[in-house]
């Protein structure tokens, strides 16, 4: 663009159609330079990617060990939808509290990388949306449960279809709260890419909450011993996390290429 | 009813290339920043200066300062007038655009006939 700061064609007389074309080409180059230059979303997806992997070990099934009921050892756990029905192991006990913990701290450090990126590019990504959509499931997953235990009024009983058990045993509706936070950023973000990537980590998501992802597995050769069967809830886990680091290290070579060339 | 010239859209304030191309750029961040702006338009510090003034007295955007450590910043953000100022501008061009299209394809004396 040129440095003067004349005024455009008069719309009195109306402008060249060439201007016009020109003006609309100019408008969406410095829109879609603007879409780059923000796009930062490289961190969120390695960041829940690890936070998943890290949570493995909460998900082994040691319950599951010769001689010990399935699901029938130690207290149930305090956090059901962020923790899952069992509590095979003291370990497991604390999923839910791991989730709480991870899906905070991850939002505040998404929420801090996006505030250094608008500092860097001088274009700051709204993502409201996201805070808004993470900390509001966040907070459903730990209330809902509570109030649906509640004996008047009756209603508040009928909370609990908010929460379908198929979709929260497992103990992987963290996965999915995550999910919802990835739509709500590849709108802040304007992206398509990632909304690409949120589609196919949310059928991981889903996937892995609805499904023993080992069956998988098994088809295709897998078959644990019964030394092995504490891992058999790993896949389940390790999918979504490795959808997620795949995607993050993907986006983060395609927005440095980016970064470098502009 | 006759049908409005695209022209009575456009807004003398937002028909200008800079000023669109501030609101064009506000309009895809939270906020942007002075640097930013001055850098991707090719304008002096001076002239986007001009430029925000004219935005800013128009109610299109709003110019917030801070610092960052030490630095002074200056962020700009587009308010719900500019986004739809620069609606009906892009709205008002592109169908000026397809009017000129169609006069080139029917002709000047069909396209006059039938407007």
């Amino acid at each position: 663009m040129s440095n003067e700061g004349n005024e455009a064609t008069d719309p009195e007389t109306g402008p060249e159609t060439g201007g016009q074309a020109d003006l609309l080409g100019e408008m969406r180059v410095l829109r879609q330079r603007a879409r780059t230059a923000r796009h930062a979303y490289w961190f969120p997806l390695v960041l829940f990617g690890l936070l998943i992997g890290a949570s493995a070990p909460f998900y082994l099934q040691l319950y599951l060990s010769p001689g010990r009921a399935t699901g029938a050892a130690g207290p149930g756990p305090q956090l059901p939808v962020l923790g899952g029905a069992f509590s095979g192991s003291a370990v497991q006990h604390y999923l839910g509290y791991y989730w709480l913990v991870a899906l905070l701290g991850g939002l505040l450090l998404t929420l801090l990388w996006y505030r250094r990126n608008a500092r860097r590019v001088g274009l700051q990504t709204p993502a409201r949306g996201y805070v808004i959509t993470v900390a509001v499931l966040t907070a459903l997953a730990l209330v809902v449960p509570l109030l649906s235990q509640a004996r008047s009024p009756n209603w508040l009983h009928h909370l609990q279809v908010l929460w379908p058990g198929d979709l929260v045993v497992r103990g992987t509706f963290p996965f999915v709260i995550i999910a919802a936070g990835l739509w709500a950023l590849a709108w802040a973000e304007r992206s398509r890419a990632l909304v690409a990537i949120a589609a196919v980590y949310s059928a991981a998501a889903l996937l892995a909450s609805l499904y023993n992802v080992e069956n998988l597995l098994f088809r295709l050769g897998w078959n644990p011993g019964p030394g092995d069967w504490d891992l058999t809830s790993l896949p389940n886990v390790l999918l979504p996390a490795l959808v997620l680091l795949a995607a993050g290290a993907g986006a983060f070579a395609v927005q440095r290429r980016q970064r470098a060339a502009a | 009813m006759t049908e409005q010239h695209p022209t009575s859209g456009i807004d003398e304030r937002v028909h200008q290339r800079h000023r669109l191309g501030i609101l064009t750029i506000t309009a895809e961040a939270q906020r942007a920043e002075f640097g930013y702006l001055r850098d991707a338009l090719g304008l002096t510090a001076g002239n986007l200066s001009k430029h925000l003034t004219v935005l800013e007295e128009a109610g299109m955007i709003q110019v917030e300062k801070g610092y960052a450590g030490r630095r002074p910043r200056t962020w700009v953000r587009i308010t719900r007038p500019g986004r739809a100022a620069l609606a009906a501008e892009l709205a008002a061009l592109t169908e000026l655009l397809r009017r000129h299209a169609t006069i080139g394809h029917t002709g000047p004396e069909e396209g006059r006939g039938s407007a």
